[in-house]
């Protein structure tokens, strides 16, 4: 009974040891398979230019624990563990790691690589003390600039993609994207005035049209479009003299501002949205600040600046960011379908690096700048789940 | 005394499961590839220029070959710096330790990212993270030597070749959907001449890569590492996969 006692902790230890070689880590990087450089990359702080200097920063008794089956350091490399450890490295990568077994002598296949050594890897202390504690020191304190430097905004599309965004819960969450860096400014998106975006308000009706060309592909997403990309650079466009952009304040609106009705409006919140020349307003402690089109608002009438658009072979009308279609009573305000072409954004876009392209963000909608006729404009991209 | 045996069999199955994998590992090959590693891990900085030829789909599916020069500055644990120019336009990274910067010249904005201390981690993560593509990085993996014999099946020694006037030892590695052939010179330093990818899997598709000017542990002042965004350029987002 004690000796069983006392195995369990052996027969723990085997079974870790089993754990650890039933699954290593294959990870992918780059053109080739890097699985051992993972570890590799913290190698970098295992002290030696080269891995000749290993023995010094790992504990005998533990390589002997975790390497029992295989024994694969070669006799034919004796040299390489006398080598004396280097003073801490400044090579590019941390210096050669070499874990697999080298030994030739067995002409047998099978037995030559023997993966069972990779675990090693994940027992191994792999941090040279003094080396870390350099580091630690180096993040904790202070660097010239580090605040002032500005980095992007980092989106993540669990946040902007999906049905969450048409969720009405989520109405009202600001959508624009996590800010995970410790950037202190978001470029794009003049904060002082407040704007947010209301998803409800950006999602992309798919067109049912058929796409010739094949989606840019970007971490599991299609991006579609009918015409090829073309950058140009986000330049807000302004609608005329009565345009004012989201984030506008004004104190008091003028008396032909309207109450507009929400058409199918299931929401819970109780936003009253004011109207006047194709700008919405929501009332604020101290005024009115000028707001994205709710999708379902009704108007009477729109600016003359609202140029038409080709959705889906019916005519739209396009204003400030926003879709109209007419209708009996006037206008009223539709989703953005995928395919469509508009040839300008407004304010309150976001350009956004997605792999290799950039696109207009706004809220759940993607613009890919497009070029036709030589001019300068955008086509809203259909994302589908690949 | 059963359950020992049981814990003892449950220990036997990775090996056996592994050792039935037939490997075909040249020590010549593997050799080689060791010396080569150890000099690169032995390099405190290095600068070089690579020339790359990618096969891509087109939007009709046929194979559309694109070309690009990089020139390639690594130095010493946490600096790099990259600038590419090609078929798919002007852009460069830069790395100085503590911030990576992808900028595209011809769309003039740019991204900056706090980064992982380490060049070759930083490397891992923003591939892994936002498919940034670092020209021949794989050279320069602490183990490349032994991800290459974790990842293929065969790595052959093919002998002596000569590559623009330069005696090279020509390896291939093969498993079921890539054959890699590299090229290593035999001049001063043993440092890779030149290498292809052909993606079996994928139609063949072949990526190719050509070393050129190498400088040896050069002397890179670290400013030339840290970037400064042209007065125009703009800071833009980014998505994460």
């Amino acid at each position: 009974m004690t000796t069983n006692r006392l195995n369990i902790k052996h027969r723990l230890g085997i079974i870790l040891v089993f754990l650890a070689l039933a699954f290593p880590s294959d990870l992918l990087a780059q053109r080739m398979g890097h699985g051992a450089s993972r570890g590799g990359g913290h190698s970098m702080s295992r002290g030696g230019g080269h891995s000749m200097s290993r023995p010094a920063s790992r504990p005998t008794n533990n390589r002997a624990t975790t390497r029992p089956a295989t024994n694969t350091r070669p006799a034919s490399r004796p040299s390489h563990t006398t080598t004396p450890s280097r003073t801490p490295s400044k090579s590019i990568n941390g210096g050669h790691t070499k874990n697999n077994s080298r030994d030739f002598s067995n002409r047998n296949k099978s037995n030559i690589p023997n993966k069972s050594t990779r675990p090693v890897n994940t027992n191994t202390p792999s941090r040279d003390k003094s080396k870390v504690g350099d580091r630690t020191s180096n993040n904790s304190a202070p660097k010239l600039n580090t605040n002032n430097r500005k980095t992007s905004n980092i989106k993540d599309k669990s946040i902007n993609r999906g049905d969450a965004a048409r969720d009405k819960s989520n109405i009202g969450n600001g959508n624009r994207g996590n800010n995970i860096n410790s950037g202190n400014r978001n470029i794009n998106i003049d904060n002082s005035r407040n704007v947010t975006i209301n998803n409800r308000n950006t999602y992309v009706r798919p067109s049912y049209a058929h796409y010739s060309r094949p989606p840019y592909r970007y971490g599991g997403y299609g991006y579609y479009c009918h015409r090829p990309y073309y950058y140009h650079p986000y330049r807000p466009f302004y609608w005329g003299p009565y345009y004012h952009p989201w984030g506008y304040f004004v104190t008091t609106l003028a008396t032909t501002a309207i109450i507009v009705s929400i058409v199918n409006d299931s929401n819970d919140d109780d936003d009253e949205y004011h109207y006047e020349n194709g700008t919405y307003y929501l009332k604020t402690e101290d005024g009115f600040v000028a707001v994205q089109a709710p999708v379902g608002a009704q108007v009477s009438d729109i600016p003359k600046e609202a140029e038409k658009v080709e959705v889906n072979n019916t005519t739209n009308y396009y204003y400030g960011g926003a879709f109209y279609e007419q209708n009996k009573d006037g206008y009223i305000v539709v989703p953005a379908t995928a395919g469509t072409i508009v040839p300008n954004l407004p304010e309150g876009g976001e350009e956004v690096k997605i792999g290799e392209v950039t696109y207009v963000q706004f809220g759940e909608t993607y613009y890919q700048p497009i070029q036709i006729d030589g001019k300068n404009m955008y086509e809203i991209v259909e994302v589908k789940k690949e | 005394m059963k359950s020992t045996f049981i814990a003892f069999s449950l220990f036997l199955i990775p090996l056996l499961g592994i050792s039935q994998e037939t490997k075909d590992m040249d020590s010549t090959a593997i050799f080689i590839l060791d010396k080569m590693s150890d000099v690169i891990g032995d390099l405190e900085s290095v600068t070089f220029d690579l020339n790359n030829s990618i096969d891509k789909f087109d939007d009709d599916n046929n194979i559309e070959k694109q070309y690009s020069t990089s020139t390639i500055s690594f130095s010493g644990p946490n600096k790099l710096l990259i600038r590419t120019e090609g078929t798919e336009g002007k852009k460069g990274y830069w790395f100085d330790g503590e911030f990576v910067t992808y900028y595209s010249f011809d769309e003039n904005n740019y991204v900056t990212l706090e980064a992982p201390e380490t060049t070759i981690e930083m490397i891992d993560e923003m591939h892994a993270n936002y498919d940034f593509q670092f020209p021949a990085a794989d050279f320069f993996y602490p183990s490349f030597t032994d991800d290459m014999m974790d990842q293929f099946d065969s790595i052959k020694y093919l002998g002596k070749k000569v590559i623009d006037e330069e005696e090279c030892y020509h390896i291939m590695a093969i498993n079921k959907d890539l054959n890699v052939q590299l090229w290593i010179s035999n001049e001063t330093y043993l440092l890779p001449k030149h290498f292809v990818i052909i993606y079996k899997n994928k139609s063949n598709l072949q990526y190719e890569s050509n070393f050129s000017n190498w400088s040896i542990n050069p002397t890179i002042p670290d400013s030339v590492f840290s970037f400064f965004a042209p007065p125009t350029a703009r800071l833009i987002s980014i998505l994460k996969k």
